[in-house]
């Protein structure tokens, strides 16, 4: 420990005399720090043992549930019981905050904190038979007879309890209550960091000034989708995508669908015959992943542009045919209306970025797998779609919901560990009372940003006409 | 799982011809520093559509082979025709294209080696087969899947100056070594060999 009274402590003095306070640390606190204890610890493969962190090791009774505890044992509480008055002698001592001396013992008051007993977390069932344990067990202190101690009861209990960490501290609590002792470490193992969910709704609900919310960018994806649809190109829904740069939003894409806008080899509208999938590449998702690729290759610096343009060359090497035009009719990645237009003239986006990392989608409708597969390959960062498609959308995880029955094929793409890349992704709930002209305050504050909400919390599935269309 | 995929190919010689094409294309782009994934679409007996990765002419994630050849196919013909196509292709398509396939209606798809970053016929996902509003599709693998695993390796160890921050690869080597199919251990019957982006 340093001492207040070094060589220092004069000079400082001299420059600027402050009082200070500085509280003594307690007997338990300073032999916290430097008692140790051997312990065995074993290294194992992750992968084949049960990650049990978010359970308490060691638990009180006090926070079990009444089915761990069982019955009353009136053997084991007889060994409980603090036997202090055995070796301790009684202490005198002041009562805080009176003047009268009382008899105390120092056993009863460390009772008070340290309940009698503790119940050990051993391990897995699977790990060790039970009659195995139980024999390992009572070879050892507290369970085994010795000299100077009787043996504790052994009663090893098969308990049930949660595998996998919880993801909300409601969770923790529930299953705390329910199975046994659980810790919420303010962190989602199986999903985007709260923290980082919650920046991402202010960022889109509450937006800076100049620009754009989730509400207005959803209107804008909207009103593409009809842009095209009233050209008899597509079927309806639409895509936007923004890039959030220092802070600043910009819209770099907007495209509608386009599925049925005829191709060049004058097959009419493609997939007529066969069915109604018309041309796949012309959902909007792929449509504006490519125009964002064009947009690159405008405003891209000479070594980028220069890379290119030999990857380009390739097709040629290869003996690939360059039909420039019927691949664009194919591809679809220049607009194709003027509100597409408008915003792909534009050279908005920030030259040499990497395909459409960490930009952020505003989708009209569920993408099918193709195009959630595409979003993930252009890692995109955050992706927030209206309407559901329980038979063909591939972003939703769930399945079925007790109260609306089926809401998709539970691919959940977009959060997949086996994959290499993740996104946020939200469902978005229409403002409610949009069509009432005169909205209250109170109303127009409370529908104000749109409903944002987290797709795995939401109850309120929006199952649109597309059902078994893939968009 | 993923060995289902692999079991015998009727008329497999027949086969192994059409994947030869896609094999040659791959070494093309591997000539060319692109990622050496080639694939054929076949019609009838005859080549309709060819395609090498366009991610990189593109500045576009999704610009697969799988993509390019279509690009091919349907500036010539009608979409229908691919109800009567089968594809080969050196490396198992993605979720992207496998669903794009899907969709399209393509009659069969042979691949030569599993992508098990992303495959979506048998790597990953199955969504060649999955429960979907479109008719599923078969799908055949291992079809010179060592030529086309050798391929990928090839390009791996060259340095990849397309990375946004190159790294130094000069520890990286050739692998050789190519662990069979059938082997009991799921880890031990994928290819240890990254997978490309594109």
């Amino acid at each position: 420990m340093a001492s207040p009274v070094d060589s220092k402590a004069p000079k400082d003095f001299d420059v600027a005399p402050k009082s200070r306070m500085v509280h003594l640390k307690t007997k338990e606190e300073t032999r916290q720090g430097n008692e140790t204890i051997k312990v065995w610890t074993v290294e194992l493969p992750s992968q084949d043992s049960v990650d049990l962190q978010h359970l308490r090791r060691f638990a009180k009774p006090k926070y079990l549930p009444q089915h761990v505890i069982g019955q009353r044992d009136l053997v084991k509480e007889m060994y409980a019981i603090p036997r202090a008055w055995e070796s301790t002698p009684l202490a005198v001592m002041q009562a805080p905050a009176t003047t009268v001396w009382e008899y105390s013992t120092p056993a009863k008051l460390r009772s008070s904190n340290r309940p009698p007993t503790l119940h050990l977390l051993i391990c897995p069932v699977h790990v060790i038979a039970l009659a195995d344990l139980h024999s390992l067990l009572l070879d050892r202190v507290p369970f085994c007879s010795s000299a100077d101690s009787w043996a504790y009861p052994l009663q090893i209990k098969q308990v049930t309890v949660p595998l996998l960490a919880p993801t909300s501290p409601e969770q923790a609590d529930a299953w705390s209550s329910d199975y046994w002792p659980t810790f919420y470490r303010k962190t989602n193992p199986f999903g985007a960091h709260p923290a980082t969910i919650a920046k991402a709704e202010d960022d889109l609900q509450r937006p800076a000034t100049g620009n754009l919310g989730v509400e207005k960018a959803m209107t804008l994806a909207k009103k593409a989708g009809i842009e095209t649809q009233c050209r008899d190109y597509g079927i309806g829904p639409g895509c936007v995508i923004m890039e959030r740069a220092d802070n600043v939003t910009e819209i770099i894409a907007v495209a509608g669908d386009a599925r049925q806008k005829p191709l060049l080899g004058g097959s009419g509208i493609p997939g007529g015959q066969g069915g109604c999938n018309g041309n796949i590449m012309g959902h909007a998702v792929m449509r504006a992943v490519g125009m964002i690729g064009r947009k690159r290759l405008r405003v891209a610096t000479p070594l980028i542009s220069g890379r290119a343009a030999k990857a380009e060359r390739n097709f040629e090497n290869c003996g690939l045919d360059h039909d420039e035009k019927a691949r664009d009719a194919f591809f679809l990645d220049l607009p194709i209306t003027p509100l597409e237009e408008q915003y792909f003239v534009k050279d908005n986006i920030k030259p040499d970025g990497y395909l459409c990392l960490r930009l952020e989608v505003f989708l009209t409708h569920e993408p099918c797998m193709m195009c959630s597969m595409a979003l993930v390959h252009s890692r995109v960062g955050r992706v927030i779609f209206a309407n559901r498609i329980p038979q063909t959308g591939g972003l939703t995880a769930e399945m079925i919901r007790n109260d609306s029955g089926p809401v998709g094929l539970g691919y959940g793409l977009c959060w997949r560990k086996e994959l290499n890349w993740q996104f946020m992704c939200w469902e978005y709930i229409e403002p409610k009372n949009k069509d009432t002209g005169n909205v209250d305050q109170d109303n127009k504050a409370e529908a104000g940003g749109g409903e944002l909400k987290l797709m795995l919390n939401d109850n309120n599935a929006n199952v649109s006409s597309f059902a078994s269309t893939h968009v | 799982m993923a060995n289902s995929v692999f079991g015998p190919i009727p008329n497999r010689e027949v086969h192994e011809g059409f994947m030869r094409k896609a094999i040659e294309m791959a070494e093309l782009a591997l000539a060319s520093d692109e990622t050496p994934v080639g694939c054929v679409f076949v019609h009838k007996g005859e080549i309709i559509g060819r395609g090498i990765n366009g991610t990189n002419a593109s500045l576009n994630g999704t610009r697969h082979a799988e993509f390019v050849a279509l690009a091919e196919i349907m500036a010539k013909h009608p979409q229908s025709i691919l109800k009567d196509t089968d594809l080969y292709v050196t490396v198992e398509p993605c979720i992207m294209c496998a669903s794009a396939l899907r969709q399209y209606g393509i009659r069969a798809v042979y691949f030569g080696c599993l992508n098990d970053r992303f495959g979506g016929c048998g790597g990953v996902m199955q969504i060649h087969s999955d429960k979907s509003v479109d008719p599923p599709y078969p799908v055949y693998g291992g079809l010179f899947r060592e030529e086309a695993i050798m391929l990928l390796r090839r390009f791996y160890v060259q340095e990849n100056e397309k990375a946004p921050e190159p790294k130094p690869k000069k520890n990286r080597e050739l692998k050789t070594e190519i662990l069979p199919v059938n082997v009991a251990t799921p880890a031990a019957s994928k290819p240890s060999t990254p997978m490309p982006q594109g």
